[in-house]
């Protein structure tokens, strides 16, 4: 194998895939990036066994081949070498070498038969549909912040993706909860998704979907199984398992009665938040809303630390209320409120609060208040 | 214990070279049960269970109405049900029992400030040098009794002796809202005739080795040399062999702190396969949780503890963020846990699975709410 390459162009392409390789592996050939030249393109793939990327960029390649080496260490290279540098990449097959050359600079790296590296199969893939980059992006977005890290509930560790009706309309659903809040995101169900199995993407997937869809141009092309999902788009393929898991009946968290209505600037209301909470304690991050007619009394107070109170006026008129939440599941949710006013609609100071953004009936989030 | 007790123990105590002390066992009579009684008066009188109806639930306390029909504390909810159709259901207001046990506990040490707690509802006290210059410790454990009902309006019984396990024996011997005493003289005698579930720290499986061994009474247990014991029992062996003969030396440690909450089990045979390991973690696990129930606590960390047959022991532990809110949670991470040890080379003879960082005093459950998925 032998080709010539823009820094830049592997630069990035690298940066797709490297992030997919654990820092520390106990089976050596997954902390290696498989390279494979054919005609004018390099396909870089990394795996982890459960989920793998193959982005491919152009290249002038003199010899086509393909080897595998160290993905953070060739990274770390191809990020040192300077700007606008050609780089010419060898395979020497006999000495398993890739020697790595640009400007002055020469690298010989080990490499690991490219036949030992993991092939991901996908198997049937019955469901296939196409989504626009940005409405997945949206889906992603508004609800990854509740994915939860709690290893035992390991159905909760990522989104579930499914088909859903809201008011009639069949909707492509995202839904994710950590026991304590819960986010749900929606966009019209596109043609074709009719009818898939409700899935679990993990969160790993999830994030590294998310870095490489920001730059993509072209709609994502879906397709899944009960156990695989595969994303395309652009020169990307991220290919990933599901999490094997029933995800909880979500829907009868979602309040339905809450009468007591409160609306109120989202970012003035997350300031305050965020200033208050200054004061709460690292443990426990609790803030106190107080509500009254016309407003919200926001307060914290920490044995240690002494307290914090801020006024904010406020469209309410379901009389007094006290009610407290962790600051930052708030400021998570606010985070993601992208209109000028957040909408909450509360039970009282045990039940799950509903918020929504005032501009966007596509999202709502669930929120469990705190004692305090 | 009247004047001429008190001095005949003395006597014996100074014969033995030791002085002799005065334990109160305080055991509240059904306790949540009772709360909830108290506080709701259509609840009074009828047959009541503290805990989750749900299928997977467990009774974490009865009522006598309930006890009547046979049913359990640590009975799954679904056998509590079938023993009793008209069963009243209610959910356990942990916060109410904490207010009320601060409250017994105030009155204990008016009267002694050697108290170990054992649980919301049961304690031991040292009153051999009380507070109050009572010389009687069935005195003072009456006006302990009078003062609960006063305060609380719920009843406790009292279980005087002179050391812990036959005060414990004591006050279930005329439960509820009752008192016992067994006196120096009376201490032998009593664990002789008593069935060797009876006592304390002889659980099912302790029960049927014993059994096996031919060990069904007091009598039968007294008979066995310390050698024996030990040799069967290991490091319980020298407590069986002292309460046989009534003697417990074992002081009441005034407000212990406890850091964890575990249980173990050492098999007859060593295990080998996984699944005869996981239906063993499965029953302490139960056991774990039901302390957690009957306690109030609850913790952040599992530890499973595993000895092999060559005595080599080992632990793995996890810590998770938040308090951990039920039972198959921590039978999840128990079972992570003991996965990770496949494949296991050796015969296995002790399982324990121990709960820590616990929600003890000062830190409450965790105060985030949780959704009910």
């Amino acid at each position: 194998m032998k080709l010539r390459i823009e820094r830049a162009a592997l630069l990035a392409s690298l940066g797709h895939v490297q992030s997919v390789v654990e820092r520390r592996n106990t089976i050596p050939i997954l902390s290696n990036v498989q390279i494979e030249a054919s005609e004018a393109m390099l396909a870089l793939t990394a795996t982890d066994l459960d989920l793998a990327v193959v982005d491919k960029i152009m290249a002038t390649v003199e010899r086509p081949g393909a080897t595998t080496v160290p993905a953070h260490t060739f990274y770390d290279i191809v990020r040192k070498l300077p700007d606008g540098a050609e780089i010419e990449l060898t395979y020497d097959q006999a000495q398993r070498r890739l020697a790595i050359r640009a400007g002055r600079s020469s690298f010989q790296l080990s490499c690991l038969p490219k036949e030992d590296f993991p092939v991901m199969a996908t198997g049937d893939l019955p469901h296939q549909f196409s989504l626009g980059a940005e409405a997945l992006k949206r889906l992603i977005d508004k609800t990854r912040f509740a994915i939860s890290t709690e290893e035992t509930r390991y159905y909760l560790n990522g989104i579930y993706l499914h088909a859903a009706a809201t008011a009639g309309v069949p909707m492509l659903r995202a839904v994710a909860t950590d026991g304590h809040r819960l986010a749900r995101s929606e966009t019209p169900l596109p043609s074709g998704a009719a009818g898939m199995t409700g899935v679990i993407i993990p969160r790993k997937t999830v994030n590294e979907l998310r870095k490489l869809v920001d730059g993509a141009e072209t709609d994502v092309a879906i397709a899944l199984s009960d156990t695989k999902i595969r994303f395309t788009f652009d020169q990307v393929v991220l290919v990933s398992k599901l999490i094997d898991g029933t995800f909880p009946d979500y829907e009868r968290v979602i309040p339905q009665g809450n009468d007591k209505q409160l609306e109120v600037d989202a970012k003035s209301f997350a300031q305050a938040v965020d200033r208050v909470a200054t004061i709460s304690t690292e443990k426990s991050r609790a803030v106190k809303m107080a509500l009254d007619n016309g407003r919200i009394t926001l307060s914290a107070t920490s044995p240690d630390q002494g307290s914090a109170i801020e006024e904010l006026t406020a469209s309410y008129a379901g009389g007094g209320l006290e009610i407290g939440f962790n600051s930052k599941y708030l400021l998570d949710i606010t985070g993601q409120i992208e209109g000028d006013t957040a909408q909450f609609r509360l039970a009282d100071a045990a039940s799950p609060t509903l918020v929504r953004d005032a501009g966007d009936e596509s999202a709502l989030y669930v929120l469990m208040p705190m004692r305090v | 214990m009247d004047a001429a007790e008190s001095v005949e123990s003395a006597l014996d105590a100074a014969g033995r070279g030791e002085v002799v002390r005065k334990v109160i066992h305080i055991d509240m009579d059904a306790f949540y049960a009772s709360v909830e009684q108290r506080d709701n008066p259509e609840l009074r009188g009828k047959p009541l269970a503290v805990g989750g109806s749900r299928e997977r639930g467990v009774v974490a306390a009865a009522s006598y109405e309930a006890r009547r029909f046979g049913v359990r504390s640590a009975m799954p909810s679904v056998t509590a049900r079938r023993r009793c159709p008209q069963l009243i259901f209610v959910p356990p207001r942990f916060d109410v029992y904490r207010t009320v046990s601060r409250q017994i506990h105030a009155i204990f040490a008016e009267f002694t400030p050697v108290i170990e707690p054992l649980s919301l509802d049961e304690a031991y006290l040292d009153v051999t040098g009380n507070l109050k210059g009572i010389p009687s410790a069935t005195r003072v454990a009456e006006e302990i009794r009078a003062r609960i009902r006063a305060e609380t309006g719920l009843t406790a019984s009292a279980g005087v002796s002179y050391n812990k396990f036959l005060a414990k024996l004591a006050s279930d011997h005329r439960k509820p809202d009752g008192l016992f005493v067994i006196t120096p003289r009376e201490g032998a005698a009593f664990v002789e005739g008593l069935a060797i579930e009876k006592f304390h720290g002889v659980g099912p499986a302790t029960a049927a080795r014993m059994k096996a061994l031919g060990i069904h009474t007091g009598r039968d247990l007294r008979e066995r040399p310390l050698d024996f014991l030990q040799q069967h029992f290991g490091k319980s062996g020298p407590y069986f062999y002292g309460v046989a003969r009534g003697i417990d030396h074992r002081p009441v440690r005034p407000d212990r702190i406890r850091k964890s909450i575990g249980a173990e089990d050492t098999f007859s045979v060593d295990l080998v396969t996984f699944e005869a390991m996981r239906a063993e973690t499965r029953l302490l696990v139960d056991k774990v949780w039901r302390h957690c129930e009957k306690s109030g606590l609850r913790g952040r960390t599992v530890t499973l503890k595993l000895r092999y047959a060559d005595f080599e022991t080992i632990t793995r532990s996890r810590t998770l963020p938040s308090m951990i809110a039920g039972r198959d949670e921590v039978d999840r991470i128990v079972e992570a846990l003991l996965q990770a040890l496949f494949p296991i080379e050796k015969g296995v003879r002790l399982l324990g699975v121990t709960l820590s960082s616990l929600n003890t005093e000062g830190e409450a459950e965790s105060p985030q709410m949780r959704l009910a998925l």
